[in-house]
C-alpha cells in the first residue's frame, strides 16, 4: 500500500513538474524586468537601425518639460560643485578661510559679489523646490495638467525670491 | 474534483520526505506543492507564475527599496537645511557631507541609466561615478577634520 501510494504521489509530483515547465516557458514573459524591457527595446532599436528618440527638435518646448530638464540640469552642477569643492580641499594648499581672504582682497563690487550668491543660491533653491514638486507627485498627487503648470510656476516665483532674498543677505 | 483533491492529498503525504531530500529542487516548485496543499490546481496556475518571476520580483522589490530609500533621504535633506543653519557643528558636517554624497552619487546613477548604453559602458560610468563619490566624500570628510567643515563654509562664503 505504501509503495503504490509512494508511486501515486511520485507520478503526481513528475506530472506537476513537467506541467510546471510547459507553464514555465508561457510564464518567462510575464517576468521581465523593467530592465530588461529596457534592454528589448534598445535592442529592437539598434537592430531596426531606428534614429534615436525623443527628437528634442519636434518639441514644442513647454514649461514642465524645461523645468524637468532644469532639474536634471541643476542636479549635475550641483553634484559636480560639490565634488569639485572637496577634491579641491583634497588636492589644495592652504586652508578654507584663506582662499576666503584672497577673494576678499580682489575687492570684487558689491554688484559682483550678489550676482554670484545669486548664481549660487538659485540652482539650490531650484532644485529644493522642485524636488518638493516632486516628492508630492511621488505620492501621487498634482498630475493633472492644470496642476502640473501651477505647482511649475509656483516653484519658479519661490525659487526666485529665495534666491533674490539670499543674495541680498 | 474529489478526485483531484484525493492527488493533492497523495502528493502532500508523498511530497514532503521527496522535497526534504531534494534541497535541490526550485523555489518555484516548493512554492507550488504549497499551494497545492491549500487547493490543488486552480490556484496553482497564478501562484507558479508569480514564483517563476521570482527573480524579477526580487529584483524589483530591490528597485522599489531603492526607489523609496532616495526619497527618504530626499525628505532627511530637506530638514538639513535648516538643521544645519540652527546649529552648525561637527555632527551635521558630517551628517550634511554623507547625505549630499549619497543623494548626489543616486542622482548621478539615475542620468547614467538613462544615457548610457551598453554593458561595459554601464560599467565602466557605475565604477567611475563609484570613484568619484567616495573621492567626494573623502574630501568632504577631510574638509570636515581639518577645516571649518561644510556648515560653516557656507556662512562664511556668505560673509564675504
Amino acid at each position: 500500500m505504501a509503495l503504490l501510494l509512494r508511486t501515486v504521489a511520485r507520478q503526481g509530483l513528475y506530472s506537476s513538474r513537467s506541467q510546471f515547465g510547459v507553464l514555465y516557458r508561457h510564464a518567462v514573459p510575464m517576468g521581465t524586468t523593467a530592465k530588461e524591457e529596457m534592454n528589448k527595446f534598445w535592442a529592437k532599436n539598434t537592430r531596426l537601425n531606428r534614429p534615436m528618440s525623443p527628437h528634442l527638435t519636434i518639441y514644442r518646448w513647454s514649461i514642465p518639460m524645461m523645468m524637468s530638464i532644469t532639474h536634471r540640469g541643476t542636479g549635475v552642477g550641483l553634484s559636480a560643485g560639490i565634488s569639485a569643492f572637496a577634491i579641491a580641499a583634497l588636492v589644495l594648499p592652504g586652508d578654507y578661510p584663506q582662499y576666503l581672504d584672497m577673494i576678499h582682497s580682489w575687492s570684487f563690487g558689491p554688484a559682483l559679489i550678489t550676482a554670484t550668491k545669486f548664481a549660487l543660491a538659485f540652482p539650490v533653491a531650484y532644485h529644493t523646490y522642485n524636488g518638493i514638486r516632486h516628492l508630492i507627485w511621488d505620492v501621487g498627487k498634482g498630475f493633472k495638467i492644470p496642476e502640473v503648470y501651477r505647482s511649475g510656476y509656483v516653484v519658479i516665483a519661490l525659487s526666485v525670491l529665495t534666491s533674490v532674498a539670499l543674495a541680498a543677505i | 474534483m474529489a478526485s483531484l483533491t484525493r492527488i493533492g492529498v497523495v502528493c502532500r503525504i508523498g511530497a514532503k520526505p521527496l522535497l526534504l531530500s531534494n534541497t535541490l529542487l526550485p523555489r518555484g516548485l516548493v512554492a507550488y506543492q504549497k499551494s497545492r496543499d491549500v487547493e490543488p490546481f486552480r490556484l496553482a496556475v497564478p501562484q507558479i507564475q508569480a514564483a517563476q518571476s521570482h527573480t524579477a520580483t526580487s529584483g524589483s522589490k530591490a528597485a522599489s527599496m531603492h526607489w523609496t530609500s532616495e526619497r527618504v533621504l530626499s525628505v532627511l535633506l530637506l530638514g538639513m537645511a535648516p538643521a544645519a543653519y540652527l546649529y552648525p557643528g561637527p555632527v551635521l558636517d558630517y551628517t550634511v557631507a554623507a547625505a549630499l554624497t549619497l543623494h548626489g552619487h543616486w542622482g548621478i546613477g539615475q542620468v547614467l541609466t538613462d544615457y548610457v548604453h551598453g554593458k561595459t559602458k554601464i560599467r565602466l560610468a557605475k565604477a567611475g561615478l563609484f570613484t568619484l563619490s567616495m573621492v567626494t566624500f573623502a574630501g568632504l570628510c577631510y574638509f570636515n577634520y581639518n577645516d571649518v567643515g561644510v556648515c560653516k563654509a557656507i556662512a562664511m562664503l556668505w560673509r564675504v
